[in-house]
């Protein structure tokens, strides 16, 4: 079984953000960032089926800047991934899923994966489309919101989270391509062991404007920070006035009238 | 003594053997050298023999009030067969006739009283221990009393044995006095009676039989002593003698970034932490062979008095046994040793403290949790994300590092920050939870307001400071620790100050005792040690105010692991009046974890009670108003067994700095 996991970096959940002057990415200069919390689910789903079936490879996929990408696959290859792929690309921010898509597809078509898994959507973007398109674009059968996966023999059997406490369970024909959600699996710590063997795994790096030059179909207009104005106004005087002056306020302030 | 001065070629014959099976039998001493080379600095001669008096001889540890019982017990045994082996190496001497001047004559009245003194206490002593092993049975004392440790001689069977010679010694003594009729007979006042019982016609028909019963039992005590429990009779004293009592406790450093850097290292083969016996110490091994399975530790261990599926005992006992059965490749965690109770431990110190024989449980617990994590990578799975989070950003929250001065800025306090300062005086180590968490940022703050007070020219690491990396390095993740220890002196060796000061025991512990590993050598002052000394220096002047009560819980790695107990203390009753401290049954080195120590903080052991609500119980019932701590975690858990408990009216949880703080003048 030959399984390809998309992990992606993305800052850690609970930073501090502030917007760049360009108002389309966020300042990076006091960020850290990790794995994208449903991608360390896709990776662990992807070790695990490996180590059920014996025998295999899994190989870690990432695209960002050359800096910092490096560390998440290095973490990867920690947990047990056995090689890993960077493309290179410091402004992934600005390309819209299909792109990001298109990229990862030329960089993996030959590998002849079995199995391809990502997280159902990253913790920034949150578009939930490029693991999608991926599997598309590889031929592959796809299914989203992943909670259970199975193989049997030649066909991968999944349960899918649906809306209000539903499930449906569904059978891809192998080679497949999922989107797995977070809560399948309980993602393992990298030991030092794994740490240190890592260091002598292979990461390809690949640099995105040989895999491909296109502009993105979508383009990102505008990033801010939602604006949370608290304030309080205490409304006095008999009924009639306090009333008016509530209609006023619903019309004019919180325009919901 | 006629009687028996024609059979002593073949009595010397024997003798001579039991000392030899003796000698033979305590070969069991060195199936510890399996184990690994000791890292851990040597002992002297000097400290070799004062431990060996002090806590092999004397029994330093054995004593002590809360094990009441078994202290008179063991006393009496003990030195009750000091004594008797002391009459028995004379009596043998005068036979032979060497330093007779310097020896008492057998029959001196004061020697006579003594030995049968030394014979009265180890039977009184027997009684007390059959009785407590087969009326009493403490739960947590082996009960295979027959059969049990796979000795000769389990606990009952040694005692029946220790009898009989104990008594045969009484008549046997009887039948000489009898026989002999020394003028001093009556002062033996054990011996003489019994004596009496007979003519001295019948004793002298006896006495060769009574004689001979008495040496052959002596004898085959003697030879297979090293088999049996009693084996710890010499091997607590080696062990006592082979530890440094100065670093007890301390981890041993496994300097892991070294290891990486290490081109030749073959990480495949390599071991990190231990997993079987032979990947411990010698010294690891010899406590564990040394253990006498007293119990002490277990019974005192929060984790097991609170339900949780940890026995320290058991699990050095289980080391012991795994080695003594030559089982040197079977993996200990999780076959032998269960997770769930490696991970139980708070590192509290307990049961190290209660130890008679000195045995190190933390280090020793420690290297099997390396094992787990650094090899497996299977620490506690809520306790991943705390790591990772440290690892990522420098704090087991996962808050960012820009925001670590973010609740002095909503305070409005303007921090100064040694970035800027270059040099002061003290460094303020607010530590993660004086950071991020809300409860403790108010900590964080009534410490600023002392410092400010008391006019100390103080300033912060700010964005600078992480973790100590002390929850990583409990859960035995070395690297992790070692990660933020390299970082955090490199970013101290910066800057120039006189002492850091800490509000946290773990930053205390770790950044005083630990980084000196690493070249990191500072000042380190917990600040109660800090407060204590700016109120008797009177540069912070505070109140006496009526507080109502307060009872002072003492973190671990304050009191056990750093003995101060006193500070905390002083400070508390500088703002209180006279009286008004109530302590807890269990209290200073007897103090009972708040449950979060040992990375503790960051998962939870599903099993048993919540220790947080049994030592918040503990407080409640001092009936005091105020239960006052001077740990962030201890505040921590103290603050949630309170919610839990309801008890928000009737007491409130407060570190000492925040005592102190709102009674400033
Ligand atoms: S350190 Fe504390 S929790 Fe751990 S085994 Fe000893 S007494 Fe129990
Ligand atoms: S480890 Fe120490 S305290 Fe615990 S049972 Fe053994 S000798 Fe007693």
């Amino acid at each position: 079984m030959k399984i390809g996991v998309l992990v992606k970096q993305v800052p850690v959940s609970d930073s501090s953000l502030r917007v760049n002057p360009d108002q389309l990415w966020v300042e990076e200069g006091s960020l850290n960032f990790e794995m994208n919390e449903n991608d360390s689910y896709a990776l662990e789903e992807a070790l695990q089926i490996k180590e059920q079936s014996g025998e295999g490879e899994v190989v870690a996929i990432s695209m960002g800047p050359a800096d910092r990408t490096p560390k998440i696959i290095r973490e990867a290859l920690s947990k047990g991934a056995d090689r890993g792929i960077h493309i290179v690309e410091s402004s992934s921010h600005e390309s819209d899923p299909y792109i990001l898509a298109t990229l990862f597809n030329e960089a993996v078509k030959d590998e002849g994966f079995d199995l391809v898994l990502s997280g159902l959507q990253s913790d920034d973007m949150s578009t939930g489309q490029t693991g999608l398109i991926l599997g598309e674009l590889l031929g592959m059968s796809t299914a989203t919101m992943v909670v259970e996966t199975e193989i049997q023999g030649e066909n991968l059997k999944v349960k899918r989270e649906l809306e209000s406490g539903w499930f449906q369970w569904v059978t891809l024909s192998l080679p497949a391509c999922v989107t797995i959600q977070s809560g399948i699996n309980q993602p393992r710590y990298a030991s030092l062991k794994g740490i240190m063997s890592a260091k002598r795994k292979e990461i390809r790096e690949l640099q995105k404007d040989e895999l491909m030059t296109g502009d993105s179909l979508q383009s990102l207009s505008k990033m801010y920070v939602q604006h949370k104005d608290k304030r309080t106004e205490m409304i006095e005087g008999d009924t009639q006035e306090i009333v008016s002056r509530l209609v006023d306020v619903f019309k004019s302030e919180a325009k919901v009238l | 003594m006629d009687s028996v001065h024609h059979v002593p070629n073949i009595m010397y014959a024997f003798g001579f053997s039991a000392i030899a099976l003796f000698i033979y039998n305590l070969q069991r001493f060195f199936v510890v050298k399996i184990g690994k080379e000791e890292t851990r600095p040597r002992v002297t001669y000097f400290s070799a023999i004062r431990n060996a008096l002090i806590y092999g001889v004397v029994q330093m540890r054995v004593n002590r009030m809360r094990f009441s019982y078994a202290t008179v017990m063991h006393l009496l045994l003990g030195w009750g067969m000091f004594e008797l082996i002391f009459a028995t190496a004379v009596d043998m001497f005068t036979k032979w006739g060497l330093f007779t001047s310097f020896l008492p004559q057998m029959d001196e009245p004061w020697f006579a009283v003594l030995n049968d003194l030394g014979g009265a206490m180890v039977f009184v002593g027997l009684l007390m221990a059959l009785y407590r092993r087969h009326v009493m049975k403490p739960e947590l004392l082996p009960q295979d009393n027959f059969t049990g440790r796979g000795y000769l001689f389990a606990d009952t069977g040694l005692l029946l044995f220790i009898l009989l010679l104990d008594v045969g010694g009484f008549i046997a003594e009887a039948s000489r006095l009898a026989i002999e009729q020394p003028l001093t007979a009556s002062f033996s006042w054990i011996g003489y009676p019994l004596s009496m019982i007979t003519d001295a016609e019948t004793w002298a028909l006896l006495q060769p039989y009574i004689w001979w019963g008495h040496a052959l039992t002596s004898f085959s005590l003697i030879a297979v002593l090293p088999l049996t429990k009693m084996f710890h009779a010499v091997a607590v004293v080696v062990n006592v003698a082979l530890t440094d009592t100065d670093i007890r406790g301390k981890l041993r450093t496994m300097y892991v970034s070294k290891l990486m850097e290490d081109p030749d290292a073959d990480f495949d083969e390599i071991s990190l932490g231990s997993s079987t016996v032979k990947e411990f110490t010698w010294k690891q091994l010899l406590d564990s062979i040394s253990c006498t399975e007293c119990s002490r530790c277990t019974s005192v261990c929060p984790a097991y008095t609170s339900g949780k599926p940890l026995s320290p005992m058991e699990i050095i006992t289980d080391v012991r046994n795994t080695l003594l059965e030559n089982k040197s490749n079977t993996i200990l965690p999780g076959d032998v040793i269960s997770e769930t109770a490696l991970w139980s431990c708070t590192t509290c110190g307990a049961c190290m403290e209660e130890c008679p024989v000195l045995i190190d449980h933390i280090p020793t617990f420690t290297d099997l949790r390396r094992y787990l994590v650094l090899s497996e990578g299977k620490p506690p799975t809520q306790a991943n994300e705390s790591l990772e989070k440290t690892m990522n950003t420098g704090n087991p929250y996962g808050f960012s590092q820009a925001d670590r001065t973010k609740w002095a800025k909503d305070a409005g306090i303007e921090l100064p920050i040694i970035a800027a300062k270059k040099e002061a005086d003290v460094l303020f180590w607010v530590g993660c939870a004086g950071a991020y968490d809300p409860r403790n940022q108010q900590v964080a703050k009534a410490m600023v307001k002392i410092f400010e007070s008391a006019g100390v020219d103080y300033a912060v690491l700010g964005e600078e400071e992480m973790c100590t990396g002390d929850s990583a390095r409990r859960m035995g993740e070395e690297y992790l620790f070692e990660t933020m220890a390299l970082q955090n002196i490199e970013t101290l060796n910066q800057y120039t100050f006189n002492t850091i000061v800490t509000t946290c025991p773990h930053c205390f512990h770790t950044l005083g005792n630990e980084y000196t590993d690493f070249d990191g050598n500072y000042s380190v002052k917990h600040h109660s040690q800090f407060i204590q000394e700016l109120i008797s220096s009177g540069k912070l002047k505070v109140n006496e105010v009526e507080t109502g009560t307060v009872t002072y819980h003492d973190p671990c790695y304050l009191g056990r692991h750093n003995q101060e107990y006193d500070a905390p203390r002083n400070v508390i009753q500088a703002i209180t009046k006279p009286g008004a401290l109530k302590e807890m049954k269990e209290s200073k080195d007897q103090s009972f974890c708040c449950g979060a120590g040992g990375g503790n903080m960051w998962y939870d052991i599903e099993e048993g009670d919540r220790i947080n609500h049994l030592r918040f119980d503990h407080a409640m019932e001092t009936g005091a108003t105020t239960v006052a701590t001077a740990c962030y975690f201890c505040t921590t858990m103290m603050d949630d067994a309170m919610k839990v408990r309801g008890k928000e009216d009737d007491i409130q949880v407060r570190d000492i700095a925040e005592l102190v703080a709102t009674n400033i003048e």
